[in-house]
């Protein structure tokens, strides 16, 4: 399970500098949209944080409002945008948080501090639909460019037809 | 060779033509999706001006299964037969990452024995991978080593010796399906050990010789030397690991820096190059042979008794239950640093995987290829290709 421990060297920059709040046991601590950029810069380049992981989004559907439940306001349809970076060396570690932006919404890109958010990035485009605002070059990766639809949104039937020669 | 211009470490990918040269007759080379050097179905779309690469455009996406997608139909003991096809050079890795992300989501413990296994398992295969990788980049550059085909068949046929060992112990010389939740399926057999043992003494002795033909030959050594440059820095931030990041220089190996299955009981001795160059990539990952070849020697005979599974056989794959959360395991593939990124849903239908990532290393050694290609000659961009070991059913997924 990935878990940050909020008294850890992370933990401690992730709550005083970039005000992430809640550290979850089974998941990693969620940054705002705004400043996910600076963190990403503040871990390379002051804490050694420098190769590229990888960008994992997931789309989350309309959760609605539990009846039986009071105060439940249920979950607006929105994406969930993990990263990581990892510091190698002996004293390796890996760097993980998640920003979270409705659907609709754009995220900053990560490509002027890392090359190799590119493909990532666009990677996640092509295939949950995520828009990263700032990438030069937001093309599709793996699908051919006429396809219709994100494959890995939930909402996408994995029986979707598609045309024989694809 | 053009020297001054393999000077400039960092090519722009998105350079516009028309800032290069407005005059210049460009001339555009289409290389693959079928083509033998691009190691499956790679393509790139390469501006050349004379003879040398200006920009370099690659395609992938051409294997693209939909492998995430599927696993999120799947139950988690359905998955490790569809993975074993993403990285068809190395499959037990590909079986070993995704288990071990679900036994951490499960906090399934794994026997001392069954994680011996999986080292001498591991280590085999990264052996295996390597010969492959060493026999196709000296077919790639041609007339360099004897003809071509000389190396790429004599690694061939070492590289049956491992499969051999593999078969004898899972029934399968490929895609084995033999890591399961919380260990492995196939236990080992009497004379297995003695099978390794005669296996790898033979590769051993080979690997000197094969060393000596690659880097004594003055052919080879012209056409790596210098070639295909990626300074520390570029390496780190395009994501390169594994024997491309070594290469640049960087002291980074997960079975010494993060160690799993047991690599905390073996010394494990990681093999760096400064240069960053085609020829430092492929010293590193003949020396990394040798290394895999110490490691089996010492832990074969030593595989602890005990279970080789954690947990009693599972009849009914939907029995397989994860509580919601996110996991992230890694190991240390032939190619670098295969991850795996899970999110288990919580409540109703969690016998599935929420959504599925695989951080595939060769989809990062790719990327470099708009990097460090422009600036180089034709004959170059196979020598450089060849050298970052790219598997297309890993990055296409």
């Amino acid at each position: 399970m990935i878990h940050i421990d909020p008294a850890s060297e992370l933990g401690t920059l992730l709550r005083e500098r970039f005000g992430a709040e809640d550290f979850p046991k089974d998941a990693a601590p969620l940054v705002s949209p705004e400043r996910h950029v600076e963190l990403a810069r503040v871990l390379a380049e002051e804490h050694g944080y420098r190769v590229f992981l990888y960008v994992a989004a997931s789309h989350w559907p309309v959760v609605a409002p539990n009846p039986k439940k009071e105060g439940d306001t249920g979950d607006p349809e929105h994406y969930e945008i993990a990263y990581a970076l990892r510091r190698p060396g002996p004293n390796t570690d890996v760097a993980h948080w998640r920003v979270r932006v409705d659907v609709g919404h754009s995220v900053p890109s990560l490509v002027p501090l890392f090359a190799g958010a590119d493909w990532q990035e666009r990677e996640q485009y092509d295939l949950v639909g995520v828009v990263f605002e700032g990438h030069p070059d937001l093309r599709r990766l793996m699908m051919p460019e006429d396809w219709e639809g994100h494959p890995l949104r939930r909402d996408y039937a994995i029986d979707t037809a598609c045309p024989p020669w694809r | 060779m053009s020297v001054e211009l393999t000077a400039q470490r960092r090519a722009d990918p998105y350079l516009d033509l028309e800032d290069y040269d407005p005059e210049a007759d460009l001339m555009v080379l289409n290389v693959g999706p079928q083509h033998p050097s691009t190691h499956g179905v790679f393509r790139m779309k390469l501006y050349l001006d004379g003879e040398v690469i200006v920009k370099a455009v690659p395609y992938v996406g051409y294997l693209h299964r939909g492998v995430e997608k599927l696993c999120e139909k799947l139950t988690y003991t359905q998955v490790t037969p569809i993975v074993d096809k993403n990285d068809y050079v190395s499959p037990m890795m590909n079986e070993q990452a995704i288990n071990m992300a679900f036994e951490d989501l499960l906090g399934v413990e794994v026997p001392r024995r069954a994680r011996w296994l999986r080292t001498v398992l591991a280590e085999l295969q990264r052996i295996a991978s390597h010969l492959l990788w060493l026999g196709t980049f000296t077919l790639d550059l041609g007339g360099a080593i004897g003809g071509g085909s000389t190396l790429f068949l004599y690694c061939f046929r070492e590289r049956e010796l491992v499969l051999d060992i593999f078969e004898e112990l899972t029934g399968c010389r490929f895609h084995y399906n033999t890591h399961t939740i919380g260990g492995n399926r196939h236990d080992i057999t009497p004379g297995w050990a003695k099978m390794v043992h005669e296996a790898i003494s033979v590769i051993e002795a080979r690997t000197h010789e094969y060393e000596a033909m690659v880097t004594r030959n003055g052919i080879y050594a012209d056409r790596t030397r210098g070639i295909g440059v990626i300074d520390a820095g570029l390496a780190m931030e395009l994501g390169l690991t594994g024997p491309a990041l070594r290469g640049s220089g960087v002291d980074h190996d997960l079975r010494r820096d993060a160690p799993y299955h047991a690599y905390d009981e073996v010394e494990v001795r990681v093999q760096t190059e400064a240069a960053g160059d085609c020829m430092a990539r492929a010293l590193v990952r003949i020396r990394e042979m040798r290394e895999s070849v110490r490691i089996v020697r010492e832990m074969v005979d030593g595989v602890p008794e005990g279970p080789i599974c954690g947990h009693r056989p599972i009849k009914l794959a939907t029995q397989t239950k994860i509580k919601a959360g996110q996991a992230y395991a890694c190991l240390e593939s032939p190619r670098g640093e295969l991850g795996t990124f899970v999110i288990a849903g919580g409540g109703s239908g969690t016998a599935c995987p929420y959504r599925l990532k695989i951080r595939p290393p060769s989809l990062h050694a790719l990327a470099a290829v708009p990097y460090i290609m422009p600036g180089h000659m034709v004959s170059d961009a196979v020598a450089i290709l060849g050298s970052l070991d790219p598997i297309l059913g890993e990055a296409d997924r």
